[in-house]
């Protein structure tokens, strides 16, 4: 298909055959011929998108087969995450793919200063696509939404184990040490030494601790807010069941929608647009007491987060990239003999929309 | 698309960035007819007409969360019509800012194979991993949470119980 591509005048492709007789037929002048039509960075570049394709296909569809075949999946606001949001970082990253097409344009047409306006506008949205990710990424965290559990506090059913699992959280919080930082270190003293024995016997003593929930029994009701001093009642009630002998699996639900309500069925579409939290407006004990940090039941939520961060992560990594490459980009000329250059990153962040694309509804709106 | 691919005006490029301009132009010329008459075969105006598109139509898949979409009680209609718009979005993507639309036929030889290796990937994964909760441990299944955990939640909300307790 490239026949105009190659000017041999003799001996086609057999080079093998050359015994010499070019020094009696003049010059043979050899071209790279190309397998494909394309430049080299272009083609490598394209290669490299297709193993894309492929990786993402297969995140993209184990998330699918894993969120179908679920026994049952959290709802977007079970989780605090904002459609809006979602919709607005969608946007970001397609006026990004078009500055960076428009770039590649002006570069093309040797309009150096056009190109690096365009590229810079292409570098900011894609660091706005990061900073929103992040405000996302952080509403999770401080709900202790995390794929694993140290820090995770997703419960899965509101049963006897969640039941435990609070006691446990109550049962530390009234050993809070004082100076969060020196309990720290002393932990790590602790795993050095292989025990607090060895600690004690190097020097390192034992964390002073205080009883915070009794700091909260007892605080003034002039100090805290109405809803604080609601909470705190909700709270009391919550230590009686977890720690009756005869507790039920319903008192568990009781005992997870005081943590951390699920928006009910009705309440969840079309109300809260403007929630930057990307949530309900109910609000637990662990939003009045942030310090709490109380296991939440999330029906589905450990899958969920899994799913979330494993696909959201990768995209980030990948936006990450892209920022390098365009950080590296800024630093030529951007003139027509960069404009391979530019449109191989071009290539590349396009993908990076690409999968958003996807990631969008599959996320977000299913 | 088939018929803009593999033109009579042999799509050359050597390795060189001056031949690439050349093949630029070459293509142009055989799409003046839905091209607008723009000089680069992007064109600002067609970047910018795929830019509204795109915005449209994720305004379009975010109108299945809005209140005024009628098929609220089946999801899998809007699942069908969003990934149907995301097809749509990722196609101008792949088209016009990829410039897939201008590329020769080498573009078949790339994306066929890995489009054909994605959907295999997608495909196998459903015996293993999108079954696998038809047949669980009892062990597993103790953990696992159900839609009756989900009602329980609901139920719990609805009635206030630690209201009733303390008055």
């Amino acid at each position: 298909m490239t026949s105009s591509a190659v000017s041999i005048p003799h001996g086609h492709d057999h080079g093998h055959a050359g015994h010499g007789d070019d020094h009696g037929h003049g010059h043979v002048t050899l071209q790279y011929q190309p397998g494909l039509p394309l430049s080299r960075g272009k083609l490598i570049m394209w290669l490299f998108l297709s193993t894309e394709i492929m990786f993402f296909a297969a995140l993209l569809g184990s998330y699918v087969v894993l969120r179908f075949g679920a026994p049952i999946w959290p709802k977007p606001h079970h989780v605090h995450l904002s459609e809006p949001i979602g919709a607005f970082n969608t946007f970001v990253l397609i006026c990004s793919s078009v500055s960076i097409v428009l770039a590649l344009e002006a570069a093309r047409a040797n309009k150096v200063q056009l190109a690096k306006v365009w590229m810079v506008l292409t570098f900011l949205l894609g660091g706005l696509f990061l900073g929103v990710k992040g405000y996302e990424y952080s509403a999770k965290f401080s709900h202790g939404i995390y794929p694993v559990a140290p820090r995770g506090r997703i419960y899965e059913r509101p049963d006897l184990y969640y039941g435990s699992a609070v006691r446990g959280r109550l049962e530390a919080l009234r050993r809070e040490p004082k100076d969060s930082w020196q309990s720290m270190r002393y932990s790590w003293a602790v795993r050095w030494h292989g025990s607090p024995q060895g600690a004690a016997l190097a020097g390192w003593k034992e964390p002073e601790t205080y009883d915070r929930l009794k700091e909260l029994d007892e605080a003034a009701e002039t100090s805290l807010t109405a809803e604080q001093i609601a909470g705190r009642r909700q709270l009391q009630q919550i230590q009686k069941m977890v720690l009756s002998p005869d507790q039920q699996a319903f008192d568990m639900a009781v005992v997870a929608d005081q943590v951390m309500p699920l928006p009910a069925e009705g309440a969840d579409h079309g109300t809260d647009h403007g929630n930057p939290e990307g949530g309900h407006g109910a609000h637990g004990l662990n939003d009045v007491f942030p310090w709490l940090k109380l296991p939440a039941v999330i029906p589905g939520g450990c899958m969920w987060a899994s799913t979330y961060f494993l696909l959201t992560g990768f995209h980030a990594v990948h936006v990450i990239v892209g920022l390098i490459v365009f950080a590296v980009l800024l630093a030529y000329r951007l003139d027509a003999k960069r404009a391979g250059m530019i449109e191989n990153a071009g290539l590349y962040w396009h993908f990076v929309d690409l999968v958003w694309i996807f990631m969008f509804p599959l996320l977000y709106l299913f | 698309m088939s018929d803009h691919g593999g033109s009579s005006h042999g799509p050359v490029t050597r390795s060189g960035e001056s031949a690439d301009e050349t093949l630029h132009h070459s293509i142009e010329a055989g799409h003046d007819g839905h091209d607008g008459g723009h000089d680069g075969h992007g064109g600002i105006g067609k970047y910018l007409f795929v830019f509204l598109l795109l915005c449209g139509l994720t305004t379009l898949s975010f109108f299945t969360y809005s209140a005024a979409w009628p098929w609220r009680d089946q999801p899998q209609v809007g699942w069908a019509f969003m990934m149907a718009v995301s097809c749509t979005k990722a196609m101008l993507v792949i088209l016009f800012f990829m410039h897939v639309w201008w590329e020769a036929n080498w573009k078949y030889v790339l994306t066929i194979p890995a489009a054909m290796m994605a959907l295999f990937l997608a495909i196998m994964l459903i015996p293993d991993v999108g079954m696998r909760n038809r047949m669980v441990s009892q062990e597993r299944a103790l953990h696992m949470a159900r839609g009756s955990d989900l009602k329980l939640l609901e139920q719990a909300a609805a009635e206030d119980p630690l209201a009733a307790q303390a008055h």
